[in-house]
């Protein structure tokens, strides 16, 4: 069987039928269908040529880049205090992820000290939108399979969480919290209770429709025995994060390599040893408990304290002073005109983003930019597992496929 | 500040390091962790060896240019190679240096993952992988010359053809917006021209085909 391009589906099966009228055989060809990247269970921008032979898939290629805007680029030509404006904007289900990953490597650079409070506000946020994100792929995944209430039902969850982002920073995506040494401003009055409600509530709600995942036949049907990965293929492939968790590898860069006092908090790495495309949707309520716990972790140890790293070559000095040291005033001006010079280095920091390991490689040459930012996202390195779940298996559970690895296409382009 | 991944390079490290010293590699750690620096023709041997060693989940392939840093003798570029050991929770970059020109072999027969990383290698600054299943450019489109990482390449500068023959000159482009000049865009081969000089006269602004 060869592939012919240029042919429609009715001009093969008009080929076919003459063969079969000739030879007694009935003539199959390859058929070669293109997938998005205009298309709602596509999230986002992602192109699959695919090639078919019947309803199995032959051969997939995924394309990219149709969100390529050259963030790299562009953060090598702002100040490392201006970079948090950008890192946000790639992963924008799990925006607090990105800022994180970049701050942690620009303060390895210039070792700064975060102070306490900052650090446990950053894990509580982090963590509350590694639930929104998880929330927005249960949401949508299942929208692919047909299930149109239960997006209804995770939304609903997500808007609480945004609520609260939008109380800390007024805007409900792109939040632009975190600082090079610590947070920009401290969180609101009247944040906490809210938060430990949310918490509260989030079982009783994440109840009313976890059974119809967990039970629901159609869903399972659908989902089980279906994209299996291999623990073997998930890491010849580079796959990370909770998908990999589902093919039975407990990594965590959490747990691996702590980073913002993670050490500290007691929580455990689910894993599952199915690999299939169910566990991996299920993991995801695996990781609501633990996120849960850590939140309520960090909510019960937020003391009081300063935010930022009082060192005034990293941080701006507060407000007041301005108006009586003549020292905070240069310090000031040095830092909004041009910010502050990190030594000659390399630093990465490995986190755990929603989607797998996330790192910013800077390079400082000892300007007041980075000479070179080169960010590990886990949603590119992700996609290549696309062709062992999908090959050989029906087209219908692709999309299946392309929900449960949960890529986010302005992670895979930047 | 918590341990990044400085402190994640231990015995499974050393020994690859040991093992490499025979092919010439040395090592220049990071604040970013262990670097092991292989001579460009022994980094696929270097790769395969890492392999054996239990670095078994390939994180990172990605590409600095040295064009502009300061005070930098030796070779244009140099590619770094991230690997983890998953069962021992080690990990280290391997990295080879280059000039521009020069070929890399793949390591994708090593490791699978390497193929996008490769390409957007390939696409963002040039270096081509030999050997490399299915090399194309990953993200930037088919028609954009050079490659964008590349330190000598503008910022915002670039002048782009697009398919249909559309062409847009940013310091046109500029100019219509402040309202200096009319064209905003121009044409490539008179394709619409006649289309395009219609619509400035009629609305007097510049037309936006």
């Amino acid at each position: 069987m060869k592939l012919e391009r240029g042919r429609t589906a009715v001009q093969e099966m008009g080929r076919g039928a003459l063969a079969l009228e000739e030879t007694g055989e009935f003539e199959t060809k390859l058929m070669r269908i293109n997938v998005g990247p205009q298309h709602p269970s596509t999230h986002g921008v992602l192109r699959l040529v695919v090639d078919l032979d019947g309803e199995r898939i032959v051969r997939l290629t995924p394309q990219v880049g149709y969100l390529h805007t050259g963030f790299e680029k562009t953060m090598e030509n702002r100040t490392y205090q201006q970079v948090v404006t950008y890192s946000n904007r790639m992963d924008y289900a799990h925006s607090f992820g990105h800022d994180l990953a970049y701050v942690l490597s620009a303060e390895q650079l210039v070792d700064a000290k975060v102070p306490e409070r900052a650090q446990r506000v950053r894990v509580l946020l982090t963590e509350l939108n590694r639930m929104a994100s998880h929330l927005l792929f249960l949401g949508t995944g299942i929208l692919d399979m047909g299930a149109l209430t239960l997006f209804f039902y995770t939304m609903r969850e997500r808007e609480r969480i945004l609520q609260l982002f939008e109380m800390v920073t007024g805007v409900r995506m792109n939040y632009g919290y975190f600082r090079v040494g610590g947070l920009s401003y401290d969180l609101p009055e009247g944040f906490e209770d809210k938060a430990r409600a949310f918490l509260d509530d989030f079982p009783k709600m994440v109840e009313q429709y976890a059974d119809m995942f967990a039970k629901n036949d159609i869903f399972v049907n659908r989902t089980k025995g279906v994209g299996v990965i291999p623990p073997e293929v998930a890491i010849a492939n580079g796959l990370t994060g909770p998908s990999l968790r589902a093919s039975g590898i407990a990594l965590d860069q959490r747990k691996a390599a702590p980073y913002s006092g993670y050490e500290d908090y007691d929580f455990d790495v689910p894993t599952s040893t199915a690999g299939d495309a169910n566990a991996r949707i299920m993991m995801r309520f695996a990781e609501f408990e633990q996120s849960m716990k850590i939140c309520r972790q960090a909510l019960d140890r937020l003391e009081p304290g300063p935010i930022k790293d009082p060192d005034r070559r990293i941080s701006l000095p507060p407000r007041r002073e301005l108006e009586t040291s003549m020292e905070a005033v240069i310090f000031h001006f040095k830092l909004v005109t041009e910010g502050f010079h990190p030594p000659r280095a390399e630093s990465y920091v490995a986190t755990e983003s929603a989607r797998g390991e996330l790192g910013y490689h800077l390079v400082s040459d000892g300007g007041s930019m980075p000479y070179r930012v080169k960010i590990r996202v886990p949603s590119l390195v992700n996609l290549q597992s696309l062709e062992a779940t999908c090959v050989g298996g029906l087209f219908a559970d692709m999309v299946v496929n392309i929900a449960s690895i949960d890529p986010v296409m302005g992670d895979v382009d930047k | 500040m918590s341990a990044g991944t400085a402190d994640r390079a231990g015995a499974k490290v050393a020994a690859l390091a040991e093992a490499l010293v025979h092919l010439g590699a040395e090592r220049a750690d990071q604040l970013s962790g262990a670097i092991l620096v292989v001579p460009r023709a022994a980094i696929h041997q270097a790769a395969a060896t890492a392999r054996e060693h239990g670095f078994d989940l390939l994180l990172d392939v990605f590409a600095i240019d040295w064009l502009t840093y300061p005070g930098h003798g030796g070779p244009r570029f140099s590619v770094s190679y991230h690997v983890h050991a998953v069962a021992a929770n080690e990990r280290c970059s391997l990295r080879v240096q280059l000039d521009d020109g020069d070929a890399l072999p793949t390591v994708t027969d090593v490791w699978p993952a390497a193929a996008f990383m490769e390409r957007e290698v390939y696409d963002l600054f040039g270096v081509v992988f030999e050997g490399h299943p299915d090399l194309r450019k990953l993200v930037t489109p088919e028609d954009l010359e050079g490659h964008p990482l590349r330190k000598d390449f503008p910022l915002g500068e670039s002048p782009t053809l697009f398919n249909d023959g559309r062409f847009l000159d940013p310091a046109t482009f500029r100019a219509g917006m402040i309202g200096a000049s009319q064209g905003r865009t121009g044409w490539i081969g008179g394709a619409r021209k006649g289309v395009l000089s219609a619509a400035i006269e009629a609305d007097g602004k510049g037309g936006d085909a």
